[in-house]
């Protein structure tokens, strides 16, 4: 995430939009609005969480790679699936319910790779809380590829890097 | 006598070095780079270790202890920890010997000592 | 006269056994105390008679493909350095410098010439871990220090079948000794295919605020949970319930000093719950090789409904292709690390799935590990109380189940709808807290119920 797109800003308009988008998109989060989530993504979502591996810096392998192990790497049917098991009675871990706040900031909106996209760089803290004394954060960068459908502004790609090479937490039960 | 005989020419190949100890002095490393022959004091002037165990890439001798690392012709310190320079000899080859004058530096030391960089 | 002075330092004083755990965990009547999810005194035995005793996994042999890879993890709470040496084999170090102590490596995984210490500029080769040389050399020289006595302390290694293990006792049992019969049962995994396996890139590791006997027990034998807790997760990845094990028509558990493996013959029940087509395909194809291979009864496994686990804390699942380890950090919680096996044959966009297929079903995101996490939470925080610590939990499910006249290998039961993995397992885990020495370990096999 160091490309320099400063070439490349959009409108006042459109970067509202898009900044308008996240923080709507962190909403329905908190609210449990599954549906109305998935409907803010492409039927061609890439959405990527990549483990991170604790390297040294001369090592050229990175902290991560598309063929590492992840802990997102979804398309809609894997998006869908994990949508179906929070929806379910029988989801133990859910009831009571997790209470969320998704926190956006630090947004930055640049054209896309395509005609009608947008790259949109943006900040995350996800704080949940369970039961009475469960609380866990997770803070991290995002780096998205919007793009104009016929129905609206969509979410194609997200790439999402947290900086814990081990999550110290159970898992990870919301999206990010 | 000045001359300390290191090996045969056909002793080391390209690539190749070795640790030679002599009764003159410090123990001498020499290598072949590329066909040329290079002779350089042995010990690391960092930390006791000897630069012929360590690892031996394009002109740089790599040691094998901390990783600092020394230009062979030159015998400049390139790589941290490695900050004071290798003693470098005037190396002299014969039909079949490799020979280092001790007394004398490496053409490629004095060169570098008087360039103004 | 101090007899200690004899001891070498290196040699762990042995604590005395704790004298109530008869009471606590009675695998004859099957019945366990809270208490050992929960007492920091059990813990610290644990770390001393079964974490530095056992045969602990620390790597596959594919995650170090060349001369000088490495890879750190930790027995039990001891730092490691596993690394690839230039005769091909594999070493096991102590992360840990002779000097003062501190870390050598601070990388995950990587290549190296060897590890300097940050602190004193202790240099340790990777080939053979020996002392190099120290930054300030000369001021040892004139201490006469002997650099041959001060290399990274260096375990005991054996592989099987690209598993490495290490233990850090001299009289433990061998590997092959340690494994027994169980090893049949493994290469179900590891030898399903002629190309033998192999881990796949990376490694996810979480936190889970429980104890690490829990997770593992969970593995040995647990199946009975998988219908209740996980059917959230079977709607959702199979668009039904997890099927009704108990109907299965043949399954059984196996069970070996405390290692064990609860299994059904439905070829791909496992497997299946990754809702990925192709892989059941794969393993319906490769079937046929495997029965020429392993037989026909091992053929009817390769990713059947079944869990595996490894004496202390090794763990996988065949067909979710899962494997893990759950790493003691203190009796209340554990840190998992979780790669993923594949034949190393198999082709690309099938390895490429069971990679997704493991990330969504067994992982911390996975929708079958979020409702398991939340179970062994909440079993050890509730040990906090003094009175629940003390309930009596059962432990007892198909006792006067063992098949005697089995040609199974191993301690063999009827069904995996059953404890006698549980009971085996700790069973175990106490004969090793009051054993003074591994010679001191009874043998329970053929007698366990």
């Amino acid at each position: 995430m160091t490309h320099e797109q400063q070439d490349s800003l959009v409108s006042v308009e459109e970067t509202r939009r898009v900044e308008q988008f996240l923080l709507r998109e962190a909403r329905l989060l908190d609210g449990e609005c599954w549906d109305a989530w998935l409907h803010g993504l492409s039927e061609a979502i890439h959405y990527w969480m990549p483990g991170i591996e604790n390297r040294r810096r001369e090592d050229k392998s990175g902290p991560y790679r598309l063929e590492h192990m992840a802990f997102f790497d979804d398309g809609m049917r894997e998006l869908k699936r994990r949508v179906a098991r929070f929806k379910q009675p029988s989801a133990w871990a859910e009831n009571p319910p997790t209470r969320n706040v998704h926190l956006i900031s630090n947004v930055e909106v640049y054209a896309g790779p395509a005609p009608g996209e947008y790259l949109a760089y943006s900040c995350f803290i996800n704080v949940r809380s369970r039961g009475l004394d469960e609380h866990h954060q997770i803070a991290g960068r995002r780096e998205d590829v919007l793009r104009l459908e016929a129905d609206g502004l969509k979410l194609l790609k997200r790439k999402i890097l947290i900086p814990n090479a081990m999550l110290l937490c159970k898992n990870i039960n919301t999206f990010l | 006598m000045s001359r300390v005989l290191l090996c045969q020419r056909d002793e080391l190949a390209p690539g190749e070095l070795k640790k030679v100890a002599h009764r003159e002095g410090d123990a001498i490393c020499v290598y072949n780079l590329g066909g040329t022959f290079y002779a350089t004091t042995d010990m690391c002037t960092h930390a006791t270790a000897s630069l012929a165990e360590g690892d031996l890439e394009d002109d740089l001798i790599t040691c094998p202890v901390h990783w600092g690392q020394f230009h062979v012709p030159s015998g400049k310190a390139v790589t941290f920890p490695c900050e004071r320079h290798l003693r470098t000899y005037k190396v002299i080859v014969t039909d079949r010997e490799v020979f280092a004058d001790i007394a004398l530096e490496a053409d490629e030391a004095l060169a570098a000592a008087n360039s103004p960089v | 006269m101090d007899n200690n002075k004899h001891i070498p330092l290196r040699t762990i004083e042995s604590t005395p056994a704790l004298g109530n755990l008869d009471r606590i965990c009675d695998m004859e009547e099957g019945r366990l105390s809270g208490k050992v999810f929960w007492d920091p005194a059990i813990y610290e035995q644990e770390l001393e008679k079964i974490f530095a005793r056992c045969w602990l996994f620390v790597a596959h042999e594919s995650q170090l493909p060349k001369s000088g890879d490495y890879l750190t993890t930790s027995m039990g709470e001891d730092e490691v350095l596993v690394v690839r040496q230039k005769d091909a084999s594999i070493k096991v170090f102590l992360n840990a410098c002779p000097h003062r102590g501190n870390k050598v490596c601070f990388a995950e995984a990587g290549n190296a010439r060897g590890f300097i210490c940050n602190y004193h500029g202790w240099s340790f080769g990777a080939d053979g871990g020996r002392l190099m040389g120290m930054h300030e050399s000369k001021c040892y020289e004139e201490s006469q220090f002997d650099k041959s006595r001060h290399g990274l302390r260096e375990a005991r290694v054996a592989s099987y079948k690209g598993l490495v293990f290490a233990t850090f006792a001299s009289d433990a049992p061998t590997l092959e000794e340690y494994l027994g019969p169980m090893t049949w049962y493994m290469d179900v995994m590891l030898d399903m295919d002629e190309g033998g396996s192999e881990f796949l890139g990376g490694c996810i590791r979480s936190t889970i605020e429980c104890n690490w006997k829990i997770a593992a027990e969970n593995f040995v034998g647990d199946i009975l949970h998988g219908g209740w807790t996980h059917d959230s997760a079977a709607k959702a990845m199979l668009g039904g319930p997890v099927a009704n094990v108990g109907e299965l028509p043949e399954s059984y558990s196996v069970n070996w000093n405390g290692h064990g493996y609860e299994f059904a013959t439905d070829v791909v029940g496992n497997a299946a719950t990754l809702g990925e087509k192709d892989i059941n395909k794969y393993l319906h194809v490769l079937r046929p090789k495997v029965a020429d291979r392993l037989g026909e009864f091992r053929s009817r496994l390769i990713g059947a409904i079944s869990s595996f686990t490894v004496f202390p804390n090794f763990s996988f699942l065949p067909g979710q292709n899962t494997v893990r380890i759950w790493q003691p950090r203190g009796p209340h919680k554990i840190e998992l690390f979780t790669w993923v096996i594949v034949n190393k044959n198999a082709p690309q966009e099938i390895k490429d799935k069971w990679r997704r297929g493991a990330m969504m079903t067994f992982s911390p995101t996975g929708v079958f590990e979020m409702d398991d996490g939340e179970n062994w939470e909440y079993c050890t925080k509730s040990s906090r109380g003094v009175v629940t610590r003390y309930q009596d939990l059962y432990v007892g499910l198909g006792m006067h189940t063992r098949l005697e006249n089995s040609e199974l290998p191993g301690n063999v039961f009827k069904g995996q709808l059953n404890e006698c993995n549980a009971r085996a397992f700790y069973q175990r885990w106490k004969d090793l807290l009051q054993a003074p020495t591994w010679a001191d370990v009874p043998d329970r096999n053929g007698t366990l119920r």
